[in-house]
């Protein structure tokens, strides 16, 4: 019972990893938070299963994170570049008529009733985890969440973009009068956030239905993530994804009634202690 | 409009409030427009909290569904007579949002805001999956009694009284709201808003002063959940759901929150702009998110300021959150 709910808090804590790292990439650069952002994961999770039953899973993996990709590109282009010397909150508000529209959209084209995406056939196995069987797609599921969390932090630590990206998110007009062309860094960096937005969406399809309200199930829970690792940083979100995984996983089994809370009392508990949250040092 | 008497503007609202409800026999429209008042109110509540505060709060339906969810299980408990439990339940109210704002008005910006978010959700969690006294995600009625301050329950159901209650309400509540902030409260808190660290440095205590209109802010709403509880006789947690709080943030953005009066006007276009879509309303969610954006980046003061605009002839001053460092001036946009 615990191995199996453990593992499950991991599970989450992988996907909550892939959508807070773009939450937090496009709050590094952009200083936007992007309310759409469970919208986009939405829509990522529907592009998906229209891509998964014309053709299959494996080019949904591409395909719709690609599609994802470009639409963060036009998104900072024509959005949040245009809105850059207007107040955050302002700037917010827009994220959030984007949400409204997304979900209108989404409901439009592809109903409001639930549907599913098949686990794909190679993965479709279980496989026993110290006495327990567990399904090898969630297991694929962590991987990627660990590859996400380790690519995103190589590229970051040891490239040239990595380091255009770090000195953008600390200081952009210093980076770009060093040269650097931060307009494009950013549409970059929107981009690839909005891709693992949808990258999310597509790997969550075959395990949770896809409904219209799964967006507002995990924005919510990504806030409570990149709140309390400290806005724009991804260490802390990665951190705080796998403790909230973990923290509503324990609470299923030790505090059933009290399990939906526990994300927000932790939420709200760090934001007491350190308002910037626990890895975060700027406001 | 500023410079014409405040009384007056408050006679000719109540007048139009008094025409309306004689004039128009429609029980549709009257039902229609009170519920446009009701959210004028909650808009109101939002609106006040941006403008004195520069915060904006994604979780305010907490205050609008707590109230009706207070009120209701006061009655049911059958502790205390209704007009009692009315009182109770807004001091209970201010009290539980002053003790929240000491606590959240700490965090800045953005982050503020999702943790409105955050404390709103956990209320609406709370709501639907309490069973027992609340009823869980079914919702709780409402045990009103025949009579409230001495006027029959059946009285104050019919349309038009209870579209004249709701509006004078609101008027009442703009007029108290404006005294408040001619006083020296309302420098105080702008000059706090506008840059807090100076505030500090001229030996104003910024704490309570933004705890108390995040307080201010709360009852307002609180008020218009219980007229919402009285008018529809039953609280859910609907009532507390996030997307109640982003309905009300969206008209105060319409509204325009740099007047008082502008919330509640969003609010109103909000519904009459609703029913007039009709088999369109299906799409409401894209076309306000259109509007939304639209209004934000083409008027960022709304229809107020657009108003404001035509009637003066001049633009309004700037907007409180767009520059936070600001040289502050105490009574720079004191009215």
């Amino acid at each position: 019972m615990l191995t199996i709910n453990l593992f499950n808090g991991l599970v989450y804590g992988a996907l909550l990893i892939v959508m807070c790292s773009g939450l937090a990439l496009i709050y590094g650069l952009r200083r936007v938070v992007n309310f759409a952002h469970g919208s986009l994961y939405m829509l990522g999770a529907y592009l998906g299963y229209s891509i998964a039953t014309q053709s299959n899973f494996w080019v949904a993996l591409v395909a719709a994170p690609a599609i994802m990709a470009l639409f963060g590109v036009l998104l900072d282009r024509y959005g949040f570049r245009l809105l850059q010397d207007r107040d955050p909150l302002t700037v917010v508000l827009v994220t959030f008529g984007l949400l409204l529209v997304i979900e209108d959209f989404v409901q439009t084209v592809w109903g409001k009733s639930n549907l599913s995406v098949p686990t794909p056939e190679l993965l479709n196995f279980t496989v026993d985890l110290f006495g327990t069987p567990v399904p090898a797609y969630r297991i694929a599921v962590i991987v990627v969440g660990a590859a996400v969390a380790l690519g995103l932090s190589l590229w970051l630590r040891h490239s040239n973009y990595g380091l255009f990206v770090r000195a953008a998110s600390t200081d952009p007009t210093t980076t770009a009068m060093q040269g650097v062309n931060t307009d494009a860094l950013s549409a970059g960096v929107v981009g690839l956030g909005t891709a693992l937005a949808g990258l999310a969406g597509v790997v969550a399809a075959p395990f949770l239905s896809l409904s219209p309200s799964m967006s507002s199930d995990v924005i919510i829970d990504s806030f409570v993530v990149v709140v309390v690792g400290g806005l724009g940083s991804l260490a802390g979100a990665f951190i705080a994804a796998m403790v909230l995984g973990m923290v509503q996983a324990l609470g299923a089994v030790y505090l059933p009634d009290l399990a939906m809370l526990l994300p927000f009392v932790l939420m709200v508990a760090i934001l007491i202690w350190k308002p910037a949250g626990f890895a975060g040092s700027r406001t | 409009m500023k410079n014409q008497p405040l009384s007056l503007v408050t006679l000719v609202a109540l007048a139009a409030g008094v025409a309306v409800a004689s004039f128009v026999s429609s029980g549709t429209l009257l039902s229609l427009l009170t519920q446009a008042v009701i959210y004028a109110l909650f808009a109101s509540g939002v609106g006040l909290l941006l403008r004195q505060n520069g915060m904006v709060s994604f979780g305010h339906a907490l205050f609008f569904g707590s109230s009706g969810y207070g009120l209701g299980i006061l009655l049911q408990l059958k502790l205390m007579p209704a007009e009692a439990a009315i009182l109770v339940t807004l001091a209970g109210l201010a009290l539980a949002a002053f003790v929240i704002g000491l606590v959240i008005v700490r965090v800045p910006g953005v982050a503020f805001g999702m943790l409105t978010l955050a404390i709103g959700q956990m209320a609406f969690l709370t709501a639907s999956r309490s069973r027992g006294l609340t009823g869980g995600a079914d919702g709780m009625n409402i045990d009103w009694p025949s009579t409230l301050f001495g006027v029959a329950q059946s009285q104050l159901l019919k349309p038009g009284n209870m579209f004249l209650l709701c509006w004078v309400t609101l008027v009442v509540v703009l007029l108290a709201l404006t005294l408040l902030l001619r006083s020296r409260f309302g420098s105080i808190t702008e000059a706090v808003r506008d840059n807090e660290e100076r505030a500090r440095f001229i030996g104003i205590r910024t704490l309570v002063p933004r705890a108390t209109v995040y307080a201010l802010s709360g009852v307002v709403t609180g008020l218009a959940g219980l007229l919402s509880a009285l008018n529809t006789g039953f609280v859910s947690p609907e009532n507390l759901h996030w997307s109640l709080s982003g309905v009300a943030l969206m008209m105060v953005v319409v509204g325009g929150p740099k007047a008082l009066w502008g919330p509640a006007l969003g609010a109103i276009v909000y519904f009459l702009f609703k029913d007039i879509l009709g088999d369109l309303a299906n799409h409401w969610m894209a076309i306000f998110g259109v509007a939304l954006i639209s209004v934000i980046v083409f008027s960022p003061t709304g229809l107020a300021g657009l108003l404001g605009r035509l009637f003066q002839g001049r633009p309004q001053r700037s907007v409180p959150a767009a520059d936070a460092a600001r040289p502050v001036v105490a009574t720079g946009t004191a009215h």
